[in-house]
């Protein structure tokens, strides 16, 4: 069964003279536990793509349905709740709270879900673990290296217990070396918790790893191709 | 985990918190303690007013207070009066007074003054006169002999005369014949208020009433000095509900301008910091503005991960009322131990003592301030504290998260 099913959907900006079509027309869907991988060059529409399906901007036209869910419908403020619920994000910058430490970091989402105090700190310690950080839960994320950042996003991402995972250009601050832990992180979680992941990128590291390739051009879908694992 | 992530955000950019901290400590603990000085100030006038001038009550015919004349007096009422006021356990003491206007001249000069005649002992109770008298400047009406008067030292140097002087007082018995006697200065009081001191003269009782053919058990006025000054309205209406026919009016009634004064300074000190308070508002602002501005990035992905409108606005106001209580907390504490220390020290200002006394005023100001001024202070600054967040949070509850996180 699809999770998410995006049809005609279509993103305008008229804010210059000319109408800007930034997603013309992308009729897309994905399953649970799909590893893919948005590509394309600077300006084909893959980040309002993903900001899209993500609710962190509205439709032009078209529809996004997750889990059947018609999320160009909800109010502001359930579209806030159901990105809170549903919805993991790993952003370019990492988008760490400075004055958290990585364990607050992470455990600060599951507060805003209104979790008690216990659950929050088996979940959080166990999220860290997975992602190799169970020793650097205490330090604050300027004590961190970029890829460590990364992984602690990470892990806050899948603290929601999210049905998937966007993650926009995610390596794009990386070394090749923490390029590939985190990849190895995240394909590990794909493969045995059946976690989404959904990335744009322009990195041929991701798209090398990715087991689904969507690559976009000029705000549509030129190209969609299930790779063979190896 | 709001509350605890708000205190931590207001410590990101230690110098800038820091500098607006330190303006609402500068800026309550002079509020503060200039507040203290003007309420201490106050106070005090109205304490030396109750205790030296006014009484907490007085008590008259109603037709004195309208012709100012002698024979309108307390008369066929004075021994239930007397006997009521002995059985109240509110009043510390009270006493009869004749009362009235007259010409006073020595050998030098001459003046219109008010005579009381009083009884030492029961005025004793009531007034603090007495003690006004230094060591070298004669007793209080003490003595078998008669006809002794005790005159305020203004009235002493206007009329050149010194201790154990003669002045004849000059005035209209109850008849409305003049007459007169000499009395001869046993003790010159000074007050710090010399306007009164140069118009009031205080004899005994008994001296007094046989010149104005007056019966002994009648008099103009009787004061009334009470244990606990907040007990005055209740005793007031006692007494107004048992003399309907006599005029009762408590202190502030007595003495219209000290009675303002009093209401005044009240509303007026939390004007004064009201607008010390809106000043630091607008430095709130600018600093939770750079906040803001610094924290798009933040503030998108809060907003995309799922923090609702709601708990953006709460953490960000919480961090302004943070700034704005860390500030005035210190401000307050530092003011608060200025004012306790004065308050025993005392501030002297007796190189300004001449004008300080002429308008009634104690050249040694002792602060004060009570707790209800605090908790009213420290509500002020929280609300500050919201007003100054409402504009910077409402520019973070418009950003798009879309943008914002990618923002540099």
């Amino acid at each position: 069964m699809n999770i998410i099913e995006i049809k005609d959907l279509k993103k305008i900006y008229n804010d210059s003279e000319v109408a800007v079509h930034a997603v013309n027309g992308v009729d897309l869907s994905f399953k649970q536990g799909e590893f893919a991988a948005i590509v394309g060059p600077s300006g084909s529409g893959k980040t309002t793509l993903l900001n899209l399906i993500g609710g962190l901007d509205v439709p032009s036209e078209g529809s996004i349905r997750i889990d059947g869910v018609n999320i160009g419908e909800l109010s502001s403020r359930k579209l806030i709740n159901f990105r809170l619920n549903n919805i993991g994000f790993v952003f370019q910058s990492y988008n760490l709270i400075p004055v958290l430490t990585a364990y607050e970091n992470v455990e600060f989402i599951m507060s805003l879900q209104g979790y008690d105090k216990d659950k929050r700190h088996s979940r959080t310690v166990e999220l860290l673990k997975s992602v190799g950080l169970g020793d650097r839960l205490n330090s604050r994320p300027n004590k961190l290296s970029g890829g460590e950042q990364q992984r602690v996003a990470v892990a806050r991402a899948l603290a929601s217990k999210p049905k998937f995972i966007l993650a926009d250009e995610p390596t794009a601050n990386l070394d090749s070396k923490s390029t590939s832990n985190l990849l190895d992180i995240m394909e590990k979680l794909n493969r045995e918790e059946n976690i989404t992941f959904i990335f744009s990128t322009h990195d041929q590291r991701v798209v090398n790893k990715a087991r689904r390739v969507i690559q976009v051009e000029d705000g549509k879908v030129i190209s969609d191709e299930a790779i063979q694992s190896p | 985990m709001i509350w605890i992530i708000a205190w931590k955000n207001i410590w990101r950019n230690k110098v800038r918190s820091l500098v607006i901290i330190l303006a609402i400590t500068l800026g309550l603990f002079g509020g503060v303690f200039s507040s203290a000085v003007m309420k201490g100030m106050v106070e005090q006038r109205i304490k030396e007013a109750v205790s030296r001038e006014t009484a907490h009550i007085q008590i008259h015919n109603p037709k004195y207070i309208d012709n100012n004349e002698v024979q309108y007096t307390i008369d066929g009422e004075a021994q239930n009066l007397e006997q009521t006021l002995d059985s109240l356990p509110e009043v510390k003491g009270w006493s009869s007074r004749i009362k009235f206007q007259a010409m006073a001249n020595s050998a030098n000069a001459g003046t219109g003054v008010m005579i009381y005649g009083v009884d030492p002992e029961k005025e004793r109770q009531v007034t603090e006169i007495s003690a006004m008298i230094c060591d070298s400047c004669g007793t209080y009406l003490n003595g078998e002999k008669k006809n002794q008067i005790v005159v305020g030292e203004a009235l002493a140097e206007k009329l050149k005369v010194r201790l154990r002087s003669k002045i004849v007082l000059t005035f209209q018995d109850q008849e409305g014949t003049l007459t007169g006697a000499a009395f001869r200065i046993c003790g010159i009081y000074r007050t710090s208020n010399s306007v009164f001191d140069e118009m009031n003269v205080f004899v005994r009782k008994t001296d007094i009433a046989s010149l104005l053919i007056m019966n002994a058990q009648e008099y103009q006025e009787l004061v009334v000095r009470l244990s606990e000054p907040d007990q005055v309205t209740d005793v007031q209406e006692e007494l107004t509900d048992g003399f309907p026919e006599l005029l009762v009016r408590n202190w502030k009634e007595i003495d219209p301008m000290i009675g303002m004064m009093a209401d005044l300074t009240a509303v007026w000190l939390y004007m004064f910091m009201a607008i010390i308070l809106l000043a630091l508002g607008f430095g709130i602002i600018n600093t939770m503005l750079m906040t803001i501005l610094e924290r798009t990035r933040e503030l998108g992905m809060l907003a995309a991960i799922g923090m609702n409108k709601h708990r953006i606005f709460l953490m960000i106001m919480l961090e302004s009322v943070y700034l704005s209580l860390t500030g005035a907390i210190v401000g307050m504490a530092l003011g608060y131990f200025l004012t306790l220390y004065t308050s025993y020290t005392g501030i002297n200002l007796s190189s300004f003592a001449e004008g300080f006394e002429k308008i009634g005023y104690n050249p040694i100001m002792y602060p004060y301030l009570d707790l209800n001024f605090f908790i009213t202070l420290t509500i002020m600054v929280i609300c500050i504290g919201i007003l100054a967040s409402i504009y910077p949070a409402r520019k973070a509850l418009k950003l798009n998260p879309a943008e914002a996180v990618r923002s540099e």
